[in-house]
């Protein structure tokens, strides 16, 4: 698994709509600032779960701890959202999508596009952070076949 | 045996621009127009004032200025009642289960005829206000909602997901939309009536990619009542009526996406619901002759038409494609017009699913009516049908 940080890929400007922060969630976004990457895992059935929720869904149990994410994983679906609501209007349209993580965890994101870079189910892709300039929120962008190892 | 509920009289106004803005002089008001359609409904199924015991009322939208809609129109109507009066919210399913709460309300004999009414009015906030409410309904609002999801985003992924696994084309999911159109067009109660063609449905302006302006459902208000009563009521009326034969319920345990992957575009709910809902009927999907689904876009018709069993997995956009859920075709789905011509008042739009339903197990649907029409499937949704509510009903003349 990768503990590695994930890439920071800056962005002008505030976050459009920004997630609330808990006393339990804000390990999460804290550690997202600097690239840290992770979500809950239940200390008694073992079972990892995204987003991070401090009672374990699978058996209710409350013992849940903080587990490393790896940072690859598979374009399940996407679109490119172009009637937005107000508060998005500038960054539309923008592109999200459904990432299946390597370790078998589903989740839906912001993608980040490159000109000429086509998005397609299937294709693998890695976890980024968007530094905001009030703060940061995850995202998914392609690998290309050159830099993959 | 359990008593039985009958779908009796129904009462809608046409789906398009009610809601007045606030600077406008005259004001049009929700519960003037919701009277009338209690007077309406109660006359179309000849049943009385005083035999209405249970009203069960979708949530207004927050733009309705009168607050407890539900009580304020009791006094409107001055209508004592012993069963139960109330608003009930399930965001796109609110209507179902007004109807489904209404069905309750007879077969647990607090009632012999139960309303399931209400108004949603919402086409003078701009689209892009409304969705700043909206993008908070679907997903989490702090994990997703930040990312910029809306509603209808989800849907997307579906129809991306879908021609992806199924290689099928834009012009299958437009098909929908063109068949959809010509329905509406045989409805007075649609939103948009005049008949569109397929290119003109692949040439829209995109919203949520690769769905169009007309894959996805037009913003609108809505007012419909409908008049449920036990079956002994409904066979003294001597009229026909829908009877209530099967209904299901499943909820996946998720919202909007499952954390463990999974075939999103499986429709898990609704095949659970659609395979409860025909065991108690007695049926199996192919004795189906009208169905009436909860889709608020091209794709999702297409997903639910395989779902609850019309068609094999991949198969849904090529027979929407070949006309075979067409007025004719081997099985007539969205005969009103559907979410994407009839209209989507979201918070009603089910009440007119079943107003549609009434009308052809009725025999009063006219140039729509499907021929001989015995048993018609409606159903409802929540999220991305991460649950279903599905009802199967029959005619009875």
């Amino acid at each position: 698994m990768n503990h590695n940080p994930l890439p920071m890929v800056s962005v002008v400007g505030n976050l459009s709509y920004p997630p609330r922060l808990s006393e339990f969630t804000q390990t999460f976004w804290n550690g997202l600032r600097t690239g840290q990457w992770q979500t809950t895992c239940c200390e008694d059935c073992k079972k990892v779960t995204f987003p991070p929720k401090p009672v374990c869904p699978h058996c209710w149990s409350p013992r849940v701890g903080w587990k490393p994410l790896g940072a690859k994983g598979t374009l399940y679906s996407w679109t490119r959202i172009h009637a937005a609501p107000a508060v998005f209007a500038s960054e539309s349209p923008y592109a999200v999508g459904i990432v299946d993580l390597s370790e078998g965890v589903r989740l839906a994101c912001r993608l980040v596009t490159e000109e000429g870079v086509a998005l397609n189910p299937g294709m693998p892709v890695e976890m980024v952070v968007l530094q905001y300039e009030d703060g940061p929120l995850f995202a998914a962008r392609p690998v290309l076949e050159s830099q993959e190892n | 045996m359990s008593r039985r509920v009958a779908l009796i009289g129904t009462s809608a106004i046409p789906i398009g621009r009610h809601q007045t803005a606030d600077n406008e002089s005259l004001q049009v008001l929700e519960h003037e127009i919701m009277t009338r359609l209690v007077s309406e409904a109660v006359r179309d199924a000849g049943v009385s004032k005083e035999d209405v015991q249970s009203l069960i009322f979708t949530l207004p939208r927050p733009y309705t200025r009168q607050k407890y809609f539900h009580t304020f129109l009791m006094g409107q109507l001055r209508l004592a009642c012993s069963g139960s009066v109330m608003e009930v919210m399930g965001n796109g399913m609110t209507a179902a289960l007004a109807f489904d709460k209404a069905c309750d309300e007879i077969m647990l004999g607090r009632a012999e005829v139960a309303l399931a009414l209400g108004i949603n009015m919402e086409s003078a906030v701009s689209a892009a206000e409304h969705m700043m409410s909206s993008m908070r309904t679907t997903g989490d609002v702090d994990f997703h909602t930040s990312a910029g999801f809306t509603p209808i985003a989800w849907y997307a992924m579906d129809a991306m997901r879908y021609m992806h696994e199924h290689g099928a084309t834009r012009e299958q999911l437009g098909a929908v939309a063109v068949k959809n159109r010509y329905h509406a067009s045989l409805n007075p109660l649609a939103q948009y009536r005049k008949p569109i063609t397929l290119e003109e449905v692949v040439s829209q302006r995109p919203i949520v990619e690769p769905l169009g302006l007309y894959d996805v459902p037009p913003r609108g208000d809505g007012a419909a009542c409908l008049v449920l009563a036990s079956e002994e009521v409904a066979r003294s009326l001597g009229r026909p009526y829908a009877l209530v034969r099967g209904r299901g319920f499943y909820h996946d345990g998720t919202h909007q996406i499952s954390d463990v992957p999974n075939d999103m575009i499986a429709f898990t709910s609704a095949k659970q619901a659609a395979q409860d809902a025909y065991k108690q009927a007695g049926i199996t999907a192919s004795d189906l002759d009208v169905v009436e689904p909860y889709a608020p876009c091209t794709i999702v018709e297409v997903l639910v038409s395989e779902a609850i069993g019309l068609f094999e997995k991949g198969q849904g956009a090529r027979a929407a494609f070949d006309g075979e859920t067409r007025l004719g075709g081997r099985i007539p789905i969205s005969t009103s017009g559907g979410l994407t011509s009839r209209g989507h008042p979201a918070y009603v739009t089910s009440l007119y699913n079943y107003v549609e339903m009434a009308d052809q197990l009725r025999g009063r649907a006219g140039e729509r009516q499907v021929k001989n029409a015995r048993l018609g499937l409606v159903s409802g949704e929540l999220g991305n049908y991460n649950a279903a509510l599905i009802h199967v009903l029959e005619a009875m003349a």
